[in-house]
């Protein structure tokens, strides 16, 4: 089954350079990359099924056997990531092509998605800590594309925060890579494993730092996240939903998979990941609380539950990893379909200004039901998924003894309810001004049908991940056993 | 690594830093160029230099390590697409606005004065103003 | 028990989404999961009354041992009871208490339904935290039904309020089940009650459960948000704020005292919270005008005394609570409906303006006569039992200060009797009096004129603008709600229909027979009671206790009150401190001020908007966390050596060129010195045995340089000055700052380097297996081959982006380049042409050698498409885009678009036949120019490369290459 793991980087990449080439047709263009995504749906199922029964798939590229080649390994944590992803990338796919709007009709809105389909894949999946920055680079180029498709003054100006912000990641991370290689001679994560052990502490703990600030970046922990509520909310809305929804997890991705694989535990900065996580759950909930439009109340927000599974990540237990791969996964999902609700409304309101819009409790019931159950489960409300990600976390954090955290997390999570609150008050409940005249929705369900669906699939999904949080969870308790054993790893990519 | 040559990234990385914090785009990325050439510096700095590691030519023993020199070529050429980019959002910016400035983001503008609560505020008030009879 | 729970699930979401067009009778439909449950419930009586409990279980999160547990035992008969029965008879209420055409009825039937699920699931949960996510539920379903009116202001504010409130409650109560389920090793109560933990966590996580009943069940300094919920409509006020859902705290509270009671910070805080909110709450009823607010305040007052009899954790005091639980929820509910009917028949609810009700309504009137005398603890009513029952508990309790709380209980319960008498009066007594035109004692009558807002006292009446809190600032919210429609008072409303009354009378009637026969109470008191705390004696529920201190205390009670209301007017003034005392809604204004602030300041501090400082943070974050978690552990390796002095030129020329970039005011020159950085790097490269790279960046260099320049030909020559010194000088130190960083890092990153480097064995197998002598290029299309697709999918992206924006604006049919005329034919000299076409098909043809001969000598895809790249920068100066358009044949996009393609179908065309993927084949043929050459589909790949690397240029000067049409103007 090895050959299922590089179909969800190599497929986009050749759907890719076959929408460059019908560039000519845009309905060939969505049939090539729906088509592509549909079964990359299928692969990532199967791929997951493979890796839970007879356990992690390695794959050489090249044939060349690790450490001096690429190698592709497929885990629990990256098949079940791998899973959502491309269901996301999917039902984000299918709205955009149902939204109306210049940016999805550009030549190269297809391709760019495909490549960052292939870029989300290729991060999840490489063990190879040199491929990983290729790969983000191809996620994060097919970003800044897809942010400023259109050109528009705003797009333009928040794409240079974005791409500069970016690109000193990227830098800095090239930066980490020569001193791993001059300190180790490899770059094959599995190798570092084993050599980064025999490290001096202080250059190695120096290492694992500069490896968090570099996809602390990306995954917008404090202090590092200033960038994200200014970029995000300018992109075109199927555009915001999936960089929240995914760009953000690949960052945590990362940091999980750095810091649990290849450094050992004593190096581990858990102290630093715990302050960080506080301060990055209290600015971004206290961000979404100050702010009066739908998608920058949003975008705090991911900020804020990034710095859940930080502290999740922290705590350095089987049990929180475990509460951290379940929240990764019920927040891609709930984040993302968010994002599209927010962009309907924005669509049946002709504003996502809370203080321009309002009454769509009435206009659009159905969108309202949506953004309710979304946003209670966002803020953790049983028994919805968000419950369970919150349970998890609160459960294995006070098992570890770490009550301040711990406090400060739910606090958080009471002010998460009250930023969703004021935007269903502000939306959907209070009547809106007599300045604006909404335009009145096409129908009872709030948007084009192509819109509506995706995100109704998208919430029942998280719907179903709460139903069938007992063997997800479960999952991702397995996941997480993988995780903490390291040398599990090693001896999988390079043989015992 | 030579202190020459750590020297030299470091000078590059203060430098191009020092023009990353500015606010004409123009700037930015010749920053962010010299940055990504001290991290090219560091990448071929962090292994054995010496020969060019093309087999038959010279003794093997004394070539440099070719895979470090791989990693840079990938690093610069990914660099250079990406400054095209950068370089267009720059040419674009001058279409809109006659300048690459980087302005400042407009949501963010008088958060801080901003009173969010308002509304909630004043229906309390309402609430606790006729719960007080008498 | 579970299918039940499912049944009001399916009903309620039904409910909610299609009751539309049910109108009324979604209530009628709403009523049947209800009587349902009561029916079943009914059935298992028996059952429990001899004592057994039925369990039933689904699992839900096994890994976290997180499953649905229920229990039937005697308590959650009771409280199930209760629930439903009540249940039906508001629905029955509600089917007549709404307009038939009235708004969203579905939708509120379908929430009371959910809401019941809900509460049904909090009684019957046997694992604390099913019970707290029912406890959520119940707090969510009371926010959506008290906003059920969510274009009034008022109705909002009161549901965030409660919201808010029981939110925090809740979350405090999570912590503190967490905790008290770790330290007990499980989540079941049954179990946590076995188990009887104790210790720091322990009493940490008692105050916090405690906390969060409070809220629930609204004790001081909790309580406001209760009577703020009488927003609500008047059958959901009836239901959620005085039956059920304020009688969940007091639930747990009654579930785990028998067990904690004992322990150090339960009766403290129990009682005292009790006690302040039995007396406090009385004193506010008394002086409501609205009977609704009455009533609600009322309730604070019995849940304070319910809190106190069930906290203290006795049996007495608990049997006595649990007829007081029942006994409140019969007549309170009642007293509702009946305020719910004069409302909706005269249109007001205030005492000052109820007009005289004509003897139609004397059925109404012995309703709330019934439910009065119950409320008052006048003998014959139930709650007369309960009164008698708490007085001799309390008087005989042993645990400390019993007799203040006996005092308190005393006190309140006056209040009670006083209150019950004002709410005859104002409602029924005294309209009549002042009709027949004697002078009515009209309690509450002041003197100072009553403020605008208490006009307001029934939901159904609009906010007036003139509120002087609105006035502060005009809001869309407060500007519809003058839509809303004007109730008037009737001055002869017509008496309500019996179907109207009959729920109120039924459950009036409840409360009369165990009011006459409270023995019929008997067993089930004692199994409820057993629940707790193993065997007790049996409880046996009397009308008489004999003579004795609690007869007393029940005499003293009723004179005392009556008393009370009798001298109001003089004790009215006395009394008036008692509005004054800080009741939590201004400490919760407060906070939600505070909250307002402290997130605009923060959020203005971090989030400014300016790239400039995001950059600066980030730099000065990643140069100090590795250097301080370097220094943590450091050891010096040493000073490295110099370095061969060949290198010293090209070091400074890299780093003369370097500030000279920062330096110089015009971008031109900045962008040459670039170029000139660029190629001392191309320098330093050829000195370290890199040729390859040293090939790429030169070729690198001219483009950037070229394209940097054709952007900057637009630009504004120069750049002024305009950042302050401080901002300078904070550039300044970070810079140096990150310049330290990466010095110490690199020194000592150097000085340790254990093992051989991986690339050892690529440099023994390049040739046996890649078939290739120059390593690097072997590295770049086989051993990494991977990365390189990545990296040109990377720049076919970027060229895309690029040509995009750049031609944003003015594109036809979308995004394809347009030719424009071609204009510089003519002025072209023909010998710059010839040469620079010779120029031009020789560098093609080199660049061609070098990639084909890459795989051997340095070259390869990337050089060999650069330098192809550069002739047609060659072409592009000699004759300007349409020279470039016209000599490429094919369209940049087809170029790109052919060599993605070549590339990553050569990475997967392998997987096909079974192979690994970018697995390589190797063909040996023959070449002109190169000779003989082993060629592998490494090849193939690197031809990509190349493509895709033209294809790029072409696009690059598709982007810049000409005169923008339309720019904004200056």
């Amino acid at each position: 089954m090895s050959w299922l793991v590089p179909l969800p980087i190599v497929l986009p990449l050749v759907g890719a350079a076959v929408s460059v080439l019908v560039g000519r047709s845009r309905s060939a263009q969505r049939v090539v990359g729906i088509s592509v995504l549909a079964t990359l749906v299928v692969v990532a199922v199967a791929l997951l099924v493979e890796v839970d029964t007879n356990g992690t798939v390695v794959t050489e590229a090249g044939g060349w056997a690790g450490p001096m080649g690429i190698t592709l390994v497929a885990d629990r944590f990256a098949a079940i990531l791998l899973v959502v992803a491309e269901l996301t990338l999917f039902a984000v796919l299918v709205y955009a092509i149902g939204e109306p709007g210049a940016e999805r009709n550009h030549v190269g809105f297809q391709s760019a998605y495909l490549v960052l389909a292939a870029g989300v894949a290729a991060s999840f999946l490489t063990g190879d800590l040199f491929n990983l920055f290729v790969a983000f680079e191809m996620m994060l180029t097919a970003s800044y594309v897809l942010l400023t498709l259109g050109g528009r003054h705003d797009q333009v100006r928040s794409g240079m925060t974005y791409v500069v912000i970016s690109l000193i990641a990227s830098t800095l991370f090239v930066t980490a890579l020569a001193f791993v290689y001059s300190t180790t001679g490899t770059v094959n994560m599995a190798d570092l494993a084993g050599r980064l052990e025999e490290l001096p502490p202080g250059i190695r703990s120096a290492l694992a730092v500069l490896l968090l600030v570099v996809f602390g970046i990306k995954a917008a922990i404090f202090p590092l996240f200033f960038w994200l509520p200014d970029s995000y909310p300018t992109a075109p809305s199927p555009i915001t939903a999936v960089f929240a929804g995914l760009l953000t997890k690949v960052g945590v991705y990362a940091i999980v998979r750095t810091q649990l694989l290849l450094f050992p535990e004593e190096t581990r900065p858990a102290t630093l990941l715990l302050v960080l996580a506080a301060c990055t759950m209290v600015v971004g909930v206290l961000g979404a609380i100050a702010q009066d439009d739908i998608r920058r109340i949003l975008s705090f927000t991911i900020v804020s539950q990034i710095g859940y599974m930080i502290m999740g990540l922290g705590f350095f237990t089987v049990a929180a990893v475990a509460a951290v791969v379940f929240s990764i996964v019920h927040h891609i999902v709930v984040k993302t379909a968010l994002f599209m609700i927010g962009g309907l409304v924005d669509h049946a309101a002709g504003s996502s200004r809370l203080s321009r819009i309002g009454g769509m409790v009435r206009t659009t019931p159905f969108l309202a039901t949506l953004f309710l159950v979304s946003a209670l489960s966002l803020a953790g409300i049983p028994p919805l998924s968000g419950f369970v990600s919150k349970f998890a976390l609160i459960d294995a954090g006070f098992a570890d003894r770490q009550y301040a955290v711990v406090a400060t997390s739910i606090v958080v999570s009471l002010l998460t309810l009250f930023a969703m609150t004021r935007i269903w008050m502000g939306a959907f409940w209070s009547p809106p001004e007599e300045a604006t005249v909404a335009p009145p929705p096409p129908n009872r369900s709030g948007g084009p049908v192509l819109m509506v669906v995706p995100t109704t699939v998208l919430v029942l999904c998280s719907l179903g991940v709460a139903a069938a949080a007992g063997p997800i969870y479960a999952l991702s308790e397995r996941a997480a056993e993988d995780l903490m054993d390291r040398h599990a790893y090693v001896a999988e990519v390079l043989g015992p | 690594m030579t202190l020459m040559l750590a020297t030299a990234a470091a000078g590059l990385f203060g430098v191009g830093t020092y023009l990353l914090l500015q606010r004409k785009l123009s700037r930015i990325i010749i920053g962010l160029s010299l940055l990504t050439h001290g991290a090219n510096i560091l990448l071929i700095t962090s292994s054995r230099r010496g020969d060019a590691p093309i087999i038959g030519a010279g003794g093997e023993e004394r070539f440099a390590d070719p895979l470090p020199q791989a990693l840079a070529l990938t690093a610069i050429v990914i660099n250079f697409g990406v400054a095209m980019l950068l370089l267009a959002l720059a040419y674009r910016s001058w279409i809109l606005t006659h300048d690459d400035e980087v302005q400042d983001d407009v949501g963010d503008r008088g958060i801080a004065k901003s009173d969010v609560v308002h509304d909630e505020v004043a229906d309390q008030q309402q609430v606790i103003a006729r719960e007080e009879t008498s | 028990m579970i299918l039940l729970l499912a049944a009001f699930a399916v009903v309620g979401l039904a409910l909610v989404a299609f009751g539309a067009r049910l109108g009324r009778r979604a209530f009628l439909v709403g009523a049947l999961p209800m009587a349902a449950t009561a029916a079943w419930v009914a059935t298992r009586l028996p059952d429990v009354t001899d004592g057994t409990t039925r369990h039933e279980s689904v699992g839900w999160v096994g890994g976290l041992g997180l499953a649905v547990d229920l229990h039937l035992d005697g308590f959650a008969t009771t409280m199930t009871l209760i629930v439903t029965v009540v249940g039906v008879a508001v629905l029955l209420y509600a089917s007549r208490y709404f307009a038939p055409d009235a708004r969203d009825l579905g939708r509120l039937a379908g929430l009371l339904v959910l809401f019941a699920g809900s509460m049904v699931g909090l009684v019957l949960a046997d694992h604390v935290i099913v019970l707290y996510a029912c406890w959520e539920l119940t707090s969510i379903t009371s926010f959506l039904l008290i906003g059920n009116r969510h274009d009034q202001a008022r109705a909002r504010a009161a549901a965030l309020h409660a919201l808010l409130v029981t939110g925090a409650g809740g979350l405090a109560l999570l912590g503190g089940l967490v905790l008290l389920g770790q330290a007990a090793g499980t989540y079941r109560l049954e179990g946590i009650l076995a188990a009887a933990p104790s210790g720091t966590a322990v009493t940490v996580a008692l105050v916090l459960v405690l906390v969060g009943a409070c809220t629930k069940s609204a004790q001081y300094p909790f309580h406001a948000w209760l009577p703020g919920a009488m927003a609500a409509p008047t059958p959901v006020s009836a239901y959620l704020h005085s039956a059920t859902m304020v009688k969940a705290g007091v639930f747990l509270v009654a579930r785990l005292a028998p067990v904690f009671a004992t322990q150090a910070p339960w009766r403290p805080v129990v009682l005292a919270a009790g006690c302040a909110t039995l007396v406090f709450g009385g004193l506010r009823a008394l002086r409501q005008h609205d009977l609704k607010l009455l009533l609600a305040f009322g309730t604070v007052s019995q849940l304070g005394l319910m809190m106190v009899l069930f906290g203290a954790g006795t049996p007495a005091t608990t049997t006595a609570g649990w007829v007081l639980l029942i006994a409140h929820a019969a007549f309170k509910c009642t007293l509702f409906m009946v305020v719910g009917v004069i409302d909706h028949q005269s249109g007001t609810r205030d005492i000052r303006k109820l007009p005289a009700l004509r003897d139609g309504w004397r059925p109404l009137e012995l309703v709330a006569l019934l439910a009065l005398v119950s409320m008052a603890g006048i003998p014959l009513g139930a709650g007369f039992v309960a009164k008698e029952l708490s007085y001799e508990a309390l008087d005989e309790a042993t645990f400390l200060g019993h007799e203040v709380v006996l005092v308190a209980a005393i006190v309140g319960s006056m209040l009670t009797v006083a209150y019950a008498t004002r709410f005859y009066t104002g409602a029924f007594a005294g309209p009549r009096r002042r009709a027949a035109g004697e002078p009515a004692p009209l309690p509450g009558e002041t003197h100072r004129d009553p403020s605008p807002t208490t006009e307001l006292s029934d939901p159904t009446l609009p906010i007036e603008p003139v509120d002087p809190v609105v006035v502060v600032k005009p809001r869309a919210h407060a500007l519809t709600n003058t839509t809303a429609e004007v109730a008037v008072v009737d001055p002869d409303p017509a008496p309500p229909a019996p179907s109207f009354v009959a729920p109120a009378a039924a459950l009036a009637l409840v409360g009369v027979v165990l009011g006459v026969v409270p023995g019929l109470g008997d067993k089930l008191a004692t199994v409820s009671l057993e629940d707790f705390r193993g065997s007790v004696p049996a409880v046996h529920l009397a009308v008489w206790h004999g003579f004795g201190a609690p007869l007393l205390y029940s005499a003293l009670t009723l004179a005392g009150g009556f008393a009370i209301w009798a001298a109001d007017r003089r004790v009215r003034p006395r009394l008036a401190w008692a509005s004054k005392v800080p009741s939590g809604a201004e400490v919760y204004l407060a906070a939600l001020r505070a909250l307002g602030i402290v997130s605009t300041r923060v959020t203005g501090f971090v989030q400014n908007g300016s790239l400039p400082v995001y950059a600066g943070v980030i730099a000065a974050t990643a140069a100090a966390l590795p250097v301080a978690a370097l220094l943590a552990g450091w050891d010096w390796p040493g000073w490295p050596r110099l370095g061969p002095k060949r290198e010293a030129p090209v070091v400074i020329v890299l780093l003369t060129a370097a500030l000279g970039a920062a330096l110089v005011r015009k971008r031109f020159s900045a962008a040459i010195f670039l170029g000139v950085v660029g190629y001392a790097m191309a320098g330093l490269f050829v000195l370290s045995g890199a040729p390859d790279l040293a090939l790429t960046q030169a070729a690198v260099e001219t483009l950037s340089t070229v394209v940097f320049v054709l952007v900057l030909r637009n630009l504004p020559e120069r750049f002024e000055r305009q950042s302050t010194p401080g901002r300078r000088i904070g550039r300044l130190l970070i810079a140096a700052g990150v310049a330290a960083a990466v010095f110490v890092l690199a020194l000592t990153s150097a000085g340790v380097r254990l093992g051989n480097p991986v690339s050892e064995e690529m440099v023994d197998r390049a040739v046996p297996d890649g078939h290739g002598r120059n390593v690097v290029n072997v590295i770049l299309v086989d051993f990494r081959g991977f990365d390189t697709a990545a990296e040109i999918t990377v720049l076919t992206v970027a060229s895309i982006g690029a040509v995009a924006l750049a031609r944003a604006g003015r594109r036809r049919r979308d995004g394809e380049p347009v030719p424009a005329a071609n204009t510089e034919e003519v002025r072209r000299l023909v010998f710059v042409d010839v040469s620079v076409r010779v120029v031009f098909h020789a560098v093609l043809m080199l660049s061609l050698w070098l990639l084909f001969a890459g795989h051997n000598q340095p070259g390869g895809g990337f050089v060999g498409g650069l330098l192809a790249g550069s002739a047609i920068a060659l072409r592009y100066v000699a004759g300007g885009i349409d020279e470039v358009r016209g000599r490429a044949r094919f369209r940049p996009w087809t170029v790109l678009g052919t060599g993605l393609l070549l590339s990553s179908s050569t990475v997967a065309a392998p997987l096909l036949f079974g192979g690994a993927v970018l697995e390589s084949a190797v063909a040996s043929l023959d070449l002109p120019l190169v000779g003989e050459v082993d060629v592998n589909s490494a090849l193939a790949f690197d031809v990509g490369v190349y493509l895709v690397v033209i294809g790029m240029v072409l696009m690059a000067f598709e982007a810049f290459g000409e005169e923008p049409k339309e720019v904004a103007p200056r």
